[in-house]
């Protein structure tokens, strides 16, 4: 009897924790300058550097433990926590404040209603948000989010981002990744006949559109194949692919689904191109019976350098994520900061510390300088026709420490040149 | 014509696996009355355990000390959150696994890391020649793996003391009991059973193409098995396993060819299509018992 009452209360304590009714953390406070906006306080931060400043509390609402991204969105938020260390220990945002990225971090599960019930949770307490992972999971928060002037960093390469404010994208859009890698294997590979094979939604469907107006624009025959997640579901677009015998596949999947669709295929006889967006390499995939085919018929587009690339963006953070195993979540997470620093730094300078604030300074940036991790252009968001369209191309490797190398450089494919972007590309698929 | 047959192997050999699960599902159905929903986490847990053995002890040793591992673990989970909720109703203790199966993959989700994990298996993408027809090895192996376990488990009710036991007491708990059946002990024994099953298909989703932390999802499929094939029959579970797996298989290579309207991955949903046929026709199943309920 004693033990059952003992569950008993410990499940009720559970509960009532698990509902705030009384947490040790009291979130409820950010510090006492009740007259500061929402996220800033005179107080130092949790663990500040230099206790004489502020604090700057940015949320980080990401797929941490369950989700199907959670790979991925790990080393994202490591590399983003490092990075604003880095940030706090060179002096912080203007002198002033340091930015803290640690004490609200929520995971969304990749559950549209789990990202906004954190988000809820933590909105009151930040000034704005270093990360939203997702697409979906950032469109049922938007609205609110515009409603409110809060910015937000995010961490997806869709094309509705383009049309969004309080959105501080970096780098291409999966738009125009598949847009450029199309032209790439024209112009390469000499490629008459092409096929988008995605998965559903903003992600695959983005990249499946930019796919089919390169085809239209160079003249080549193009077929769509939505594909379910899951490597046990691609059995349809391995047939598709060995039946159509497409000389090239842009792929949109997760990669374990791409290893499953290309290592198949190859082994049906199939012997043409593969182009996977970004999240389509892992490098365990080397150790995967579909290596030999990867290395034979598959390339990467991605919207950033890899892990090891000679810049000083990517020498500070390899210098700041010591002993960890190379993945470019990693260089994903560092990358999508920078414009986030710059318009903190910009709102600072402008001495409206607020949320308007931030919002305004956004949209003075003409450019970011994310020391060499992409050119400075692709963080124009004064502009908001300015579309950064360079995207590069990998090729497996299995020396580089993130199992690529880059391939070709920077670059703007000519379908990509001429694109008029007037809504999101997922739409017109 | 090749291409069917190409299609139906590929179809059995996915649908031994589900089958594999099917049978996890029932046995624990069968002793306890409960669905558990704990199958997908032990599925997941037998694929990683393989993948961390396999570079230790070989493929085969891995497999079978990893199949192993999982029953314990499925006897433990059993022995400590479900036994003591005998008597209670059978929905509650159905939500207890639900939690279990949480509980349990995100412990998995630690071991399988940021990266996909491979299982070491021989197979691979490797292809044989059957006559005309050019099928996957690991099919072929899916398939016979499946044969053999199935006919050792029907040996082992038919034919040993534990399996009279188990059945007695599914037949009839509380006279099981009054015969000297400890009915404790068959719960335990089903659990392990349903744990060892679930370790190997999930040693088989992982062949060719790896174990991520969503590949759990795969063991959902033998839900419609189970209601295809009958929620207490052994044979069901079977039969239900290998319908999906056939059914699955051909709208995967034929629908967008006949049936376009039907929308580009009909596929996914085509087994839970099946089981709504089915409920409609025979609501007990294929091979499931009829149910008596007397007003």
């Amino acid at each position: 009897m004693k033990s059952r009452c003992a569950v008993t209360y410990v499940a009720i304590a559970a509960l009532l924790s698990a509902c705030g009714v009384f947490r040790g953390d009291d979130q409820g406070s950010t510090g006492g300058a009740a007259a500061q906006a929402p996220g800033v306080t005179s107080e130092p931060c949790p663990s500040a550097v230099d206790s004489k400043k502020g604090c700057i509390y940015l949320g980080t609402i990401s797929d941490l433990t369950s989700g199907p991204f959670a790979a991925l969105a790990v080393p994202i938020t490591d590399a983003q926590k490092a990075f604003w260390a880095r940030v706090n220990k060179a002096g912080g945002i203007g002198g002033k404040y340091e930015v803290d990225v640690t004490k609200y971090v929520k995971d969304n599960k990749y559950n549209p209603e789990v990202h906004r019930q954190v988000y809820n949770e933590i909105k009151e307490h930040v000034l704005g948000l270093a990360q939203t992972l997702g697409s979906p999971t950032t469109a049922a928060i938007l609205g609110d989010l515009k409603a409110n002037d809060i910015v937000a960093a995010p961490a997806s390469w869709t094309s509705a981002w383009e049309f969004e404010d309080v959105i501080i994208e970096t780098g291409s859009n999966y738009c125009v990744e598949a847009m450029n890698s199309v032209d790439y294997a024209v112009d390469t590979y000499k490629v008459k006949t092409v096929m988008a094979v995605h998965l559903a939604g903003d992600y695959g469907a983005d990249a499946a559109a930019g796919a089919k107006f390169a085809a239209a624009r160079d003249g080549l025959t193009f077929t769509n194949v939505e594909t379910p997640s899951g490597a046990t579901e691609q059995g349809r677009a391995i047939t598709e692919i060995t039946k159509n015998k497409p000389d090239l596949v842009i792929l949109t999947t997760g990669p374990a689904d791409a290893a499953t669709i290309i290592g198949q295929a190859a082994a049906g006889g199939y012997k043409g191109r593969f182009i996977g967006t970004g999240p389509t390499w892992n490098p365990a995939l080397l150790k995967s019976p579909a290596a030999p085919a990867l290395k034979a018929l598959y390339e990467q587009s991605a919207p950033g350098k890899p892990w090891d690339a000679d810049t000083p963006g990517h020498k500070a953070m390899r210098a700041a994520l010591p002993g960890v195993t190379p993945n470019d979540g990693y260089t994903s997470g560092w990358a999508w900061a920078y414009p986030m620093k710059a318009a903190l730094d910009a709102m600072v300078a402008g001495g409206n510390v607020s949320r308007k604030g931030l919002l305004e300074a956004v949209k003075t940036l003409k450019s970011v300088d994310y020391e060499g991790m992409l050119p400075a252009e692709a963080g124009n968001y004064a502009d908001q026709t300015a579309v950064f369209r360079q995207t590069l191309i990998n090729k497996v490797d299995e020396k580089a420490p993130t199992g690529v190398t880059t391939v070709k450089d920077f670059f703007t494919g000519p379908t990509a040149k001429a694109h008029t972007f007037d809504g999101p590309c997922f739409a017109k698929l | 014509m090749k291409g069917l047959l190409e299609t139906l192997i590929r179809g059995l050999g996915n649908g031994s696996v589900y089958a594999l699960l099917a049978l996890g599902f029932v046995i624990i159905y069968k002793a306890t009355r409960v669905i558990s929903f704990a199958q997908p986490a032990l599925m997941l847990a037998g694929g990683v355990a393989v993948s961390h053995l396999t570079g230790v002890t070989g493929f085969y040793p891995a497999v079978l000390l990893s199949a192993l591992l999982i029953a314990g673990v499925a006897l433990a989970i059993e022995r400590v959150a479900i036994r003591p909720m005998v008597g209670r109703p059978v929905f509650v203790v159905a939500i207890i696994t639900l939690g279990i199966d949480v509980v349990v993959r995100v412990v998995v989700n630690a071991f399988i890391g940021r990266d996909v994990r491979q299982v070491g298996d021989p197979w691979g993408f490797m292809q044989v020649s059957i006559g005309p027809l050019v099928v996957q090895t690991r099919w072929l192996a899916m398939m016979a793996a499946t044969a053999v376990l199935v006919g050792l488990l029907f040996a082992f009710f038919r034919h040993t003391r534990y399996g009279l036991a188990m059945r007695a007491a599914a037949f009839d708990q509380e006279t099981a009991l009054a015969q000297g059946v400890s009915v404790g002990a068959v719960f335990a024994l089903s659990w392990g059973l349903a744990g060892f099953l679930a370790a190997i298909a999930g040693m088989f989703v992982g062949t060719g193409q790896g174990i991520e932390q969503m590949t759990w999802v795969v063991a959902l499929k033998a839900l419609p098995a189970i209601i295809v094939g009958g929620l207490d029959s052994l044979g069901g579970a079977v039969a239900g396993g290998l319908v999906v797996g056939v059914v699955e298989s051909l709208f995967q290579s034929y629908q967008g060819e006949y049936a376009p309207w039907l929308g580009q991955n009909f596929a996914v949903v085509s087994p839970y299509v099946v089981m709504l046929v089915v409920l409609l026709v025979r609501p007990y199943g294929l091979f499931g018992t009829r149910e008596v309920e007397r007003v």
